[in-house]
């Protein structure tokens, strides 16, 4: 009886265990100690916390993993399995847009009996795949199943504002698997990045497929990482048959009518507001905004997506009813990254008289959260009003460290600064300048036309070390990120 | 539409019909005097339009206080227990004899409002309560109550503060007295009159229960009210439209120059206000309203109350069309500027920020159903409407007084009932409109009569946010404009 119900249990655990053997040559444990920024007390070097993450050999030598793995590390350490001994690890390429890192090894020894894996395809829907990775942060290696339940574009939540193609499966995805290779028929069909707590939704885990990651792999071949390219314009279906027939369009199912076209992004001066995009590369555009690509309808964006910074797009446009032939030449769009989470800076900063000024970022954003509403309609409206052309950064008085010479200064907290000493303050720089000025009172005026700060500069002399040292201040500005 | 919305004045009700005391009768004195033929229970039945839903009324909720007969067979409430009423009712607390009633006049301003009932007669054999003149910090006023069975409750109390503070209608800042009194919680509690010695000292309009603290609308606003109300045209309570901060920072005094121990100095102007029109700037220094002189803070010394905001001076004391000369500091100079003291000009305004009995106005295009931005429309989004709301409107609204003073109001689309026409536009918000068929859009009248004529057959409106421009075929709307009526039940497809 009992060797009955052994055996197939026996023939299981081989079963896996084959597969396992393959793999493990293949997988890493990273463990990873970082330090978070702090953009409270700017001056700070930030707290220290370490995570474990997965990786995967890929060929060169060098270790696929998330971005978020890696972020704001301090120390990297890596081990394979079957071997005890960790090893010293180096971010070699990281891409916070699209939560992918490369990372080198120190010891050469590391690869020998390691497997670099390569890619599949995109997987089809339904198919099973097996993902890897240290869930909840164990020592040893773990594989959990699923099937391929959906591919689309998700938001991806590393940067918060990029958007890319994702695999949605159903296997168990948990901390400690990002970065982990998913895979179909010995090949990697994906990396394991994101997922839903299980209060949201049940069985809902994100790779990013091999889409992205060849992108990633071939944006890297110059030895650094550009990131995405972007039109920089917001489109919208057109099935309103009035809205077809006043912009000249067949009653057909052809086209998207341009929203905006945001100053400063690759589009701006060529592409304009109620154009009709017609055809992208070629792409015959469909009214819901979809292109025909490896038969699938994929979001008109996947052809931008797939190019580099430097290269274009044509746009076949129609414009008050006649055809046009534009050329795209893509960019980076710079406003964006300050709504987007960043990762490897130092928080900016300048420091007078206790005041303490920065400029605004989304990680500025999140540590604060300040509910002043002139500072969260700029921030939210950044892009989409195009302030950044008269301020390219928001500058805030952020927070005061108390004190004689700033008694009456407090009230004023998250107030965005316009001018200081009689100059415009349209960088955090401008501000550091306009302190060095000699001036009998440093006059500090604010958005919204409240009364002026104003600071005795010899009170403020006077200050500096009392302030310095009373609250640990270990600098009074940084401009470098 | 998306939003649950508690409204406020629901939960006003509340605070004070859960406000319960936990001493009883010992602080039941008491007293013999005439108050009893003073008081009337007053039922108002109350309904406030749907602002998602211009075209209908929220379900009718009742309010129920206690009002105070006045001179001249008028019986004193809050504004806030007669908002929007559709039905009020008197009641003598003894006899419940009933009387239907209409409001004389509302001020939202003061929060104040005179009934008078239907039937001449109901008020026979009553007697009005006199107002008392000014109190003092410490002194002793009763808040009075109806037991079930008609018998007054009183409560003892003590002034506790007087200062120049926020009323509802959050239109400025008006006197306000604290009363530090354990109230019970009693039904038809909305409105209280306060006395002493028999004498009207001022109506409770809000009962904080945790702190057994009552705010109360002094004699001293009613009074203008009252003299308003007797003056050929009510005008109500002029506003000297200034925003400013106090000048404490001695830094600031010595970099502006200021040698004087007080002042103000002037952080915003309310366009075309009192100070506007008289040529008050930004940035100048305020030392002295009518000849006397104000502190850091904005307080002058006043006859009755002592140091108190200076607003109480030029809005209550003083009454629209006078005026006033304030000392100001302007770039080193000491002038003195006349202010004729002006009532807010409510249509000039941008957003709406002021409670209002009128309903609101709409127009349906096509299905596209089109408001003009409110600050009640943007308390529909709940108690944090400030970062619940959509956050353009929200900014609009806060920050009208930096909008163009030619900008008009905002007109949004601020939702999609879908019909044929509008397909491919179900999804649309909540988004302001600057032009329709070409023509820029600052009211609902404008966009009535844009839309009247249409280009080529469309009607092409434009907005602020995407889609930024949109079509309609202009023919289908107008032949599909009484299907929509009938198909959502809109009585009318325009109110302006």
């Amino acid at each position: 009886m009992h060797r009955y119900l052994s055996t197939p249990l026996v023939l299981l655990a081989t079963l896996v265990s084959l597969q396992a053997v393959e793999i493990s040559r293949s997988l890493i444990r990273i463990e990873a100690t970082s330090q978070e920024p702090d953009y409270k007390t700017p001056w700070n070097p930030g707290d220290v916390a370490s995570g474990v993450g997965a990786g995967f050999v890929v060929e060169g030598k060098r270790v696929m993993t998330n971005a978020h793995v890696v972020s704001n590390a301090r120390f990297l350490t890596i081990t394979k399995e079957g071997d005890p001994n960790p090893y010293l690890a180096k971010v070699l390429h990281v891409a916070h847009d699209c939560d992918l890192a490369l990372l080198s090894v120190e010891n050469p020894n590391f690869f020998k009996g390691t497997l670099p894996l390569e890619f599949g395809g995109i997987p089809e829907i339904e198919s099973v795949v097996s993902a890897y990775g240290y869930p909840l942060g164990g020592t040893r290696l773990s594989v959990t199943r699923g099937i391929v339940s959906r591919i689309d574009f998700q938001p991806y939540s590393h940067s918060g504002m990029d958007s890319h193609l994702a695999i949605q499966i159903d296997a168990a995805i948990n901390p400690g698997n990002s970065g982990g290779p998913v895979m179909q028929k010995g090949k990697v069909v994906g990396v394991a990045f994101q997922g839903y707590s299980g209060d949201v939704a049940q069985n809902v885990g994100y790779m990013i497929p091999t889409p992205v990651i060849d992108r990633f792999l071939k944006d890297v071949e110059d030895g650094r990482y550009d990131s995405y390219v972007d039109l920089a314009l917001t489109y919208r279906s057109l099935f309103n048959p009035a809205a077809r027939l006043a912009l000249g369009l067949k009653d057909d199912s052809t086209g998207v009518q341009v929203c905006s076209v945001y100053s400063g992004g690759a589009s701006d001066g060529i592409v304009k507001s109620g154009d009709v995009i017609l055809k992208i590369d070629g792409h015959p555009v469909s009214s819901d905004g979809t292109i025909p690509m490896e038969d699938e309808a994929v979001p008109l964006e996947e052809v931008v997506e797939r190019k580099f910074r430097g290269e274009s797009v044509r746009l076949d446009i129609l414009r008050d009813e006649k055809p046009v032939a534009l050329t795209v030449p893509l960019k980076e769009p710079w406003p964006f990254k300050l709504q987007s989470n960043l990762y490897d800076e130092r928080p900016r900063f300048v420091m007078a008289g206790g005041l303490v000024f920065q400029p605004v970022d989304q990680n500025f954003m999140e540590a604060h959260d300040p509910s002043d509403q002139r500072l969260n309609y700029l921030f939210e409206f950044f892009i989409a009003d195009g302030l950044h052309a008269n301020r390219p950064e928001i500058v805030v008085f952020s927070n005061i460290l108390p004190d004689p010479v700033n008694a009456y200064a407090e009230e004023f907290r998250y107030s965005v600064v316009d001018e200081v000493n009689g100059h415009k303050i349209k960088r955090i720089e401008d501000i550091a300048a306009a302190f060095e000025e000699q001036v009998e009172y440093d006059v500090i005026k604010l958005a919204g036309g409240n009364r002026p700060i104003v600071l005795e500069r010899k009170a403020v002399e006077e200050a500096r070390p009392r302030i310095r040292e009373r609250y640990a201040v270990t600098a009074e500005k940084n401009l470098e990120k | 539409m998306k939003m649950t919305h508690p409204a406020r004045f629901v939960r006003i009700a509340l605070s004070l019909l859960l406000a319960v005391g936990s001493i009883h009768a010992e602080s039941v004195i008491p007293e013999a005097d005439s108050t009893p033929q003073s008081l009337l229970r007053v039922n108002s039945t109350n309904q406030v339009y749907e602002l998602f839903q211009p075209w209908i009324k929220k379900p009718p909720f009742s309010r129920r206080g206690l009002g105070a007969l006045i001179d001249g067979n008028r019986i004193l409430v809050t504004a806030e227990l007669v908002a929007n009423s559709t039905f009020i009712e008197l009641e003598k607390p003894t006899s419940a004899r009933k009387s239907t009633a209409n409001v004389e006049r509302i001020d939202y301003d003061c929060n104040l409002a005179v009934l008078r009932p239907t039937d001449p007669n109901f008020l026979e054999g009553m007697k009005p309560l006199a107002l008392n003149g000014p109190l003092k910090v410490g002194e002793e006023a009763t808040v009075l109550q109806l037991e079930p069975n008609g018998d007054i409750a009183r409560t003892l109390g003590r002034i506790t503060s007087i200062s120049v503070g926020g009323y509802p209608s959050e239109s400025g800042s008006l006197l306000l007295f604290k009363l530090g009194a354990p109230l019970q919680q009693r039904d038809g509690s909305f409105t209280l009159p306060a006395v002493r010695d028999g004498r009207l000292i001022g109506m409770v309009m809000r009962y904080d229960a945790r702190n057994q603290s009552a705010d109360i609308v002094p004699t001293a606003v009613i009074r203008h009210f009252l003299a308003e109300l007797d003056s050929p045209t009510y005008q109500g309570f002029a506003r000297l439209g200034i925003v400013f901060a106090p000048l404490r920072d001695p830094q600031l005094r010595r970099y502006i120059g200021l040698e004087e121990p007080g002042g103000i100095y002037v952080t915003d102007i309310a366009p075309r206000g009192s100070a506007d029109m008289a040529g008050i700037q930004k940035g100048d220094t305020i030392l002295a309203v009518d000849g006397v002189p104000l502190d850091q803070d904005g307080n002058y010394e006043d006859a009755d109350y002592g140091r108190i905001l200076f607003s109480h001076f030029t809005n209550t004391i003083k009454h629209p069309g006078a005026v006033v000369p304030l000392k100001t500091l302007r770039n080193g100079q000491v002038l003195e500027i006349p202010v004729t003291m002006r009532v807010a000009d409510r249509e000039q305004a941008i957003s709406e920020t002021h409670l209002s009995e009128e309903a609101p106005k709409y127009v349906i295009l096509g299905g596209l159903v089109f408001i003009e931005l409110s600050r009640p429309y943007l308390k529909e989004w709940g108690g944090k409407w400030a970062s619940n709301a959509p956050q353009r409107l929200v900014y609009y609204d806060t920050f009208q007084n930096e909008l163009p003073a030619d900008r008009g109001r905002i007109i949004i689309l601020s939702q999609v009932l879908p019909t044929p026409d509008t397909l491919g536009y179900e999804d649309l918000e909540n988004i302001v409109v600057t032009k329709v068929n070409g023509h820029p859009i600052k009211s609902l009248t404008d966009l009535s009569e844009a839309a009247a004529k249409p280009i080529d057959g469309f009607q092409k409106i434009e907005f602020e946010e995407d889609p930024k421009i949109l079509f309609l075929d202009a023919a289908s709307v107008q032949s599909n404009a009484e299907n929509l009526k009938k198909h959502y039940a809109l009585p009318s497809l325009e109110r302006l």
